[in-house]
């Protein structure tokens, strides 16, 4: 705890001059609370996937940081996120994943709520049979609704509320991608899959950023897809990542595909794109299928990485589907023992958050950059107000 | 036939609002008392909300009727 004012001007030196983020952010709780204001609530970070409230009424509860949430999707098949507590006691309203049939009651007094927020029912408020009193205005007793964004499947929140709209942020991103603003089909309960690793978050989006690790620790890669074959993606305070021009298309026994997305340019016939999206958002576009890894951060030194994979067309081959899975789960756990021996590491006290490869490491740097900033903007309210 | 005491208490366990809905309907009409009749609608009604019954608009009116009760406020939008 004694670590939390640490200078970050270092981390926000030029690539060749820069030290990453210290081992505080790693290991220390109250940098971990820290980093929860200052750049998870305070950004769009990535909470779940539509696909996990695929139809009218499904709820899903989830803690996110420590905070209980609901995801449902209301009667007009909107998605949205709210705090998973009545307004009444604080009673945790769905603590399993459920259809709501109707109303979301509580099943402590059973006040009630539509699935669109609204507090429709406060049974004997007023006493025995009385189930209105002056002193209860429904009207500002909803349940608390987390601000929402919804792109490419995965839902956005804003738990502080005050960021700027979603697509102005990552207006450039969706500008990049916009070829696959598209539908995307989630491949069902084969494409999705956990992994819960033994490392601060920011770790897994420190390794996914850049590819100067590929050879290294996927070997495999190199049959087609050698280092040269990528470049990194970097758009400074935004998202970084990395892209290839060799990618090839997984094939069946017969020569069978995945379906393409529709109208892509040529460009896309062998590229493919790895972006993270700031802050905990890790996501892939191919021709055939895209990805979402969220991450979902369980304290200073666990994370739970949820994986999800998408399809241009609602039915694609099982068998092919269940193999792209299989390959991407490989090559993510490959990942494991990296970031865990990177956290392991963060416990050495000299070691000085690292110096970056100029050439390689500009993707994952400019992570660093710009946690340092919003580090950097939250310790400033506080300071100004002194 | 279980009385209706009974028939409740087995609904409760089960978590079956339809059968709750009805079953306070029943209590409800049974009741000679405004304020007990009153206790068992309402009970009637949050069920029926919960499980969308088909009786949910006329029980709500009732209340409303009754002053115990308001009409609903119009859907909100998604908070974007």
């Amino acid at each position: 705890m004694s670590t939390t004012t640490a200078d970050l001007s270092h981390v926000r030196q030029p690539i060749a001059q820069a030290n990453g983020l210290p081992n505080a952010h790693y290991i220390d709780a109250g940098v971990f609370a820290e980093e929860r204001d200052a750049v998870l609530f305070r950004s769009w970070a990535g909470l779940a996937v539509s696909a996990d409230v695929p139809e009218i009424g499904d709820a899903v509860p989830v803690t996110f940081l420590g905070m209980p949430l609901l995801v449902v999707r209301d009667k007009n098949a909107e998605v949205r996120v709210f705090q998973n507590t009545c307004r009444h006691r604080g009673m945790i309203l769905v603590d399993a994943p459920r259809k709501i049939e109707g109303a979301i009651r509580c099943p402590y007094h059973s006040w009630c709520y539509s699935t669109d927020g609204r507090l429709v029912s406060t049974p004997h408020v007023g006493g025995p049979g009385q189930n209105t009193h002056e002193g209860i205005d429904r009207a500002l007793l909803g349940l608390v609704e987390i601000r929402s964004h919804i792109w490419m499947d995965v839902i956005f929140v804003n738990v502080s509320g005050d960021a700027a709209p979603f697509e102005h942020v990552h207006a450039d991103l969706l500008k990049r991608w916009a070829e696959f603003d598209k539908p995307l089909y989630h491949g069902g309960s084969d494409s999705r899959f956990d992994l819960t690793v033994n490392c601060n978050w920011k770790l897994a989006v420190e390794n996914y950023c850049e590819s100067y690790h590929l050879p290294w620790v996927h070997p495999d890669l190199n049959i087609y897809s050698r280092l040269e074959d990528h470049y990194h993606i970097e758009n400074a305070g935004k998202y970084s990542g990395q892209g290839t021009w060799v990618y090839r298309q997984l094939e069946g026994s017969e020569g069978a595909k995945f379906p393409d997305f529709a109208a892509l340019s040529d460009t896309w016939d062998t590229a493919a794109e790895y972006i993270t999206v700031y802050p905990n958002v890790l996501m892939g576009v191919h021709r055939d299928h895209t990805f979402a890894i969220i991450l979902v951060p369980q304290g200073p030194e666990k994370t739970v990485e949820k994986i999800h994979l998408y399809y241009a067309q609602p039915a694609t081959d099982t068998a092919l589907r269940a193999r792209n899975t299989d390959q991407w789960k490989r090559v993510f756990e490959e990942d494991i023992f990296v970031v865990e021996g990177m956290q392991r590491g963060r416990h050495a006290p000299y070691f000085d958050g690292g110096r970056f490869s100029p050439a390689m490491d500009g993707p994952t740097h400019m992570f660093h950059d710009w946690v340092a900033a919003q580090m950097e903007r939250h310790r400033a309210v506080p300071q100004a107000a002194e | 036939m279980m009385p209706r005491d009974e028939q409740l208490l087995a609904a409760h366990a089960e978590g079956d609002s339809a059968a709750l809905v009805d079953l306070y309907m029943q209590a409800a009409e049974a009741s000679l008392d405004a304020n007990k009749a009153a206790f068992f609608l309402t009970h009637a009604h949050v069920f029926a909300l919960e499980c969308a019954h088909p009786s949910t608009d006329a029980l709500r009116a009732t209340l409303i009727r009754q002053g115990r009760e308001t009409p609903l406020a119009p859907p909100l939008p998604p908070r974007r």
